[in-house]
């Protein structure tokens, strides 16, 4: 495993769970640090068979698998000075506090560097450590409002949607786990450890695909539209009605887009479902004739409606297989029944199953995020529960009696 | 000033369009040598996207392209030329990494597969990037980021529940992909540097993006839950919502998850008896009333400039946020505070913007200095400083129209 032998500690809360469990997925041994009783993500909805319970959170489950859990109060002096010793043999830290909140505590990055200076202290926060928006009380809407991706989002005639399972501190939390995979390298050399700051608001902000540089760069803006975007005055559908549901097509041109348009309209005229001078286009130069106004945008409009009324005709199911005959840009806006179902995966052996105390192992977990091909990710344990690897960890690594932990946990601090 | 991390790394880059080069971009930030392989015949399709800089569309002012790979070398060479091959394995000699994002078997074509660049760098990682993977049916399903984000499910996530769904903006698995890639990547040099050994990688962004929806897919499972759109109902939060703001098309994001939130909002609408009304006095009747609710909030707020709402509610510690278009991002003074704006020097436009490395690594701070490569532009470097060609070897490349 790549990071054999590395430690983390994850202190995260439901903001950051993704980043270890990436780091866990590589073979670093990510201890989950709880508060006594268990994390407060195990009372979030939804549960397993809807029946709540510490070991039945579903997102417990889904951002948890190969990391260890222990469960140690950071509000008391006692269970501070454990973390210290944890934090002294360390690679990693990880957390998710607002900034200052564990600085309060004694466990800010220079608090722990004292005794690890090889640490990697890696902080997800929505704005950041510091500046005038870093203390802004947050939630995934208003990251994705000050990410620049809202205003993207929904139709043009109403407010702006988000997309409805949240995304914001995913996002973060993929780029914490690069950032600390950089840092680490740095370290093999120069040995000195360092803290990372990610504000989940830049990071979400990579969705809206360089929108944002309009403004400085003096470009046109882009806003939302129903099912596709306005990109200064060119309206572009992404989704598009089949006859049993929506399929994703891009109906563009220039050098690079235009072939495939080109390809699109030659199977439309080839069906009988053009005529001949609407296939004839110049799809290439399209987008220079509408922008210098050699072509309408009424033909821009009624070409569209040509394409629809193609798509219309037929179901997803033969628009796709037409597209992967034909190398189109076409396919099928799928459900998340339609995604367990999708050969690919299925094929590939993407999806792993993880058994749990609650469930059998029937659950289908989301597979390695990328295969390697000398050192593959496996799924080695199920998410921890509340306290597991206590013993293990206190008594095992820091030598802690039985009598010891039977003391810590009648005193609240594990 | 600290060195930079990965001064030390070399990547041999392939990759065009979105997923791909935005792995690269992330690892130049910190000092890695990207060399792009770019074709004049077949140019990134992001360099036909804007924004374009000053509204001229030139496949050196797409700020999409400049955005992606900001501090990257390129050399434009015609892989058709047998030439180009001893340029290109030449580059394999000198690189850590190879990364690739075409659709699968192109590579094999051209005989730069793993096996047959590992015959002549045993060491070499090599990361292939492609929607749906090297293997298994639909892997030479090929296209752009939109196609897997629908086939994923994230197309019928973002909707009105009385219309069909309007789907994210654009390539939705091009900005979850280019992360993920960049951990693997990270990680076999980590690897590499420990162990000394190299391998292969095949990412499929289709199977990255779907670690952001393991929730439903567990949900869907477990409780046979369906997941359709909802506009911007959240089981945690009432109200939550984006309410019209003064001016043209502007809005404000208010999500409030506590009663202390609520009776913030309320008392900052200057609407106390709200709180106990019988119709929004609990979570649950906020839920439930929450079209009333909305209109109501949305009738307050449409009086008001967008950042002063924000401020308002946040000051009275409602989560809260103006909802910010390109103009908001660029006066934005906490994206000001993080630097979040670099401009840099670019031989055709003069100056140009970039955005900086999204996260900030404290001690070895990215240094974004230099603009995306213009087609051609560092192809003597290349030739010269990193090859170590001689004069009369690239005349002949550049006569025998290799580097077209």
């Amino acid at each position: 495993m790549m990071l054999a032998g590395c430690r983390v500690l994850d202190l995260t809360t439901e903001r950051g769970l993704l980043c270890g469990q990436i780091l866990a997925d590589l073979g670093a041994d990510v201890i989950k640090i709880e508060p006594p009783g268990g994390s407060p993500v195990r009372a979030m909805p939804p549960f397993f068979k809807d029946e709540p319970g510490p070991e039945r959170s579903i997102y417990w489950w889904s951002y948890n698998r190969n990391k260890r859990g222990v469960t140690l109060n950071l509000d008391t002096d006692e269970g501070r000075a454990i973390l210290r010793r944890l934090a002294a043999k360390a690679d990693f830290v990880l957390e998710s506090d607002n900034p200052g909140d564990l600085g309060r505590r004694g466990l800010a990055y220079s608090d722990l560097r004292e005794h690890n200076p090889a640490i990697v202290y890696v902080s997800i926060t929505p704005f950041g450590q510091d500046g005038p928006k870093a203390t802004y009380a947050d939630s995934d809407l208003i990251i994705m409002a000050a990410g620049g991706t809202l205003i993207l989002y929904g139709d043009e005639d109403r407010a702006p949607i988000r997309m409805s399972v949240p995304q914001a501190y995913l996002h973060a939390c993929v780029d914490a786990a690069a950032a600390a995979l950089i840092a680490y390298y740095a370290r093999l050399d120069a040995g000195l450890g360092q803290h990372v700051d990610v504000a989940a608001q830049e990071s979400v902000g990579l969705a809206a695909q360089s929108t944002p540089l309009a403004a400085p760069i003096r470009g046109a803006e882009t806003r939302r539209m129903a099912g596709g975007a306005k990109m200064g005055p060119i309206r572009i559908p992404l989704v598009w009605q089949a006859k049993d549901g929506q399929v994703s097509c891009v109906f563009l041109f220039g050098t690079a887009l235009g072939p495939f348009t080109v390809k699109l309209m030659d199977y439309i005229y080839a069906q009988g479902e053009c005529d001949k001078a609407s296939h004839d286009k110049d799809w290439i130069a399209f987008g220079d004739l509408l922008l210098t106004g050699k072509e309408p945008m009424s033909e821009y409009e009624r070409m569209k409606g040509v394409v629809a009324a193609f798509m219309l005709k037929r179901t997803k199911a033969e628009l796709f297989e037409i597209a992967r005959e034909n190398n189109l840009l076409i396919a099928p806006v799928a459900t998340i029944d339609d995604v367990l179902q999708n050969p690919q995966f299925i094929a590939r052996e993407y999806w792993q199953r993880v058994e749990n105390q609650a469930a059998d192992g029937s659950i289908r977990y989301p597979g390695p995020f990328a295969r390697f091909g000398a050192t593959p990710i496996t799924f080695r344990r199920r998410p921890p529960a509340v306290g597991e690897h206590n013993r293990e960890i206190f008594g095992g690594e820091l030598g802690m009696s039985d009598r010891e932990l039977a003391e810590l946990a009648r005193k609240r601090i594990i | 000033m600290a060195q930079l991390p990965l001064k030390d790394v070399k990547i041999l880059d392939f990759m065009w369009v979105l997923a791909g080069p935005g792995i690269t971009r992330m690892l130049a930030d910190y000092g890695a040598t990207v060399v792009r392989i770019e074709s004049v015949q077949r140019t990134d399709p992001t360099r036909t996207v804007g924004p374009f800089q000053d509204n001229k569309t030139d496949p050196e002012y797409s700020a999409l392209f400049g955005n992606n790979n900001a501090g990257k070398y390129s050399i434009t060479l015609d892989l058709s030329k047998p030439r180009a091959r001893e340029v290109i394995l030449d580059l394999v000699r000198w690189a850590d990494a190879v990364c690739e994002a075409f659709s699968p078997k192109a590579m094999r074509a051209w005989g730069f597969d793993y096996e047959s660049l590992r015959k002549i760098k045993p060491d070499i990682i090599m990361l292939s990037t492609c929607l749906m993977g090297q293997t298994g049916p639909l892997s030479r399903f090929a296209g752009f980021g939109n196609l897997a984000a629908a086939l994923c499910g994230f197309y019928n996530l973002v909707g009105w529940p009385d219309r069909p769904p309007s789907g994210p903006f654009s390539a939705y698995t091009d900005y979850i992909a280019p992360r993920f890639g960049a951990v693997a990547l990270m990680a076999a040099l980590i690897h590499r540097k420990r162990t000394g050994q190299g391998q292969y990688i095949d990412q499929a962004q289709a199977e990255s993006a779907l670690h952001f929806l393991t929730l439903p897919l567990l949900d869907c499972q477990a409780n046979g839950r369906k997941y359709a759109p909802v506009a911007n109902y959240d089981a945690y939060h009432a109200p939550h919502g984006v309410y019209r703001a003064a001016g043209d098309d502007r809005w404000v994001a208010i999500a409030c998850r506590t009663e202390d939130h609520w009776r913030a909002l309320c008392a900052a609408m200057q609407r106390r008896e709200l709180a106990d009304d019988p119709r929004f006095k609990t979570f649950d009747l906020r839920q439930v009333n929450r079209a009333e609710l909305d209109s109501i909030i949305g009738e307050w707020s449409n009086g008001h400039d967008s950042h002063e709402t924000e401020r308002t509610l946040q000051a009275a510690g409602v989560p809260a946020h103006a909802v910010q278009t390109s103009d908001d991002m660029w006066k934005d003074p906490q994206l000001h505070h993080r630097d979040h704006y670099v401009q840099v020097p670019h031989e055709r436009m003069g100056q140009t913007y970039v955005e900086n490395s999204r996260f900030r690594l404290l001690a070895t701070p990215a240094r974004v200095e230099r603009a995306a490569p213009m087609l051609g532009q560092y192809n003597d470097f290349v030739l010269q400083q990193i090859l170590g060609y001689d004069e009369d070897r690239i005349s002949e490349l550049v006569v025998d129209g290799v580097l077209g």
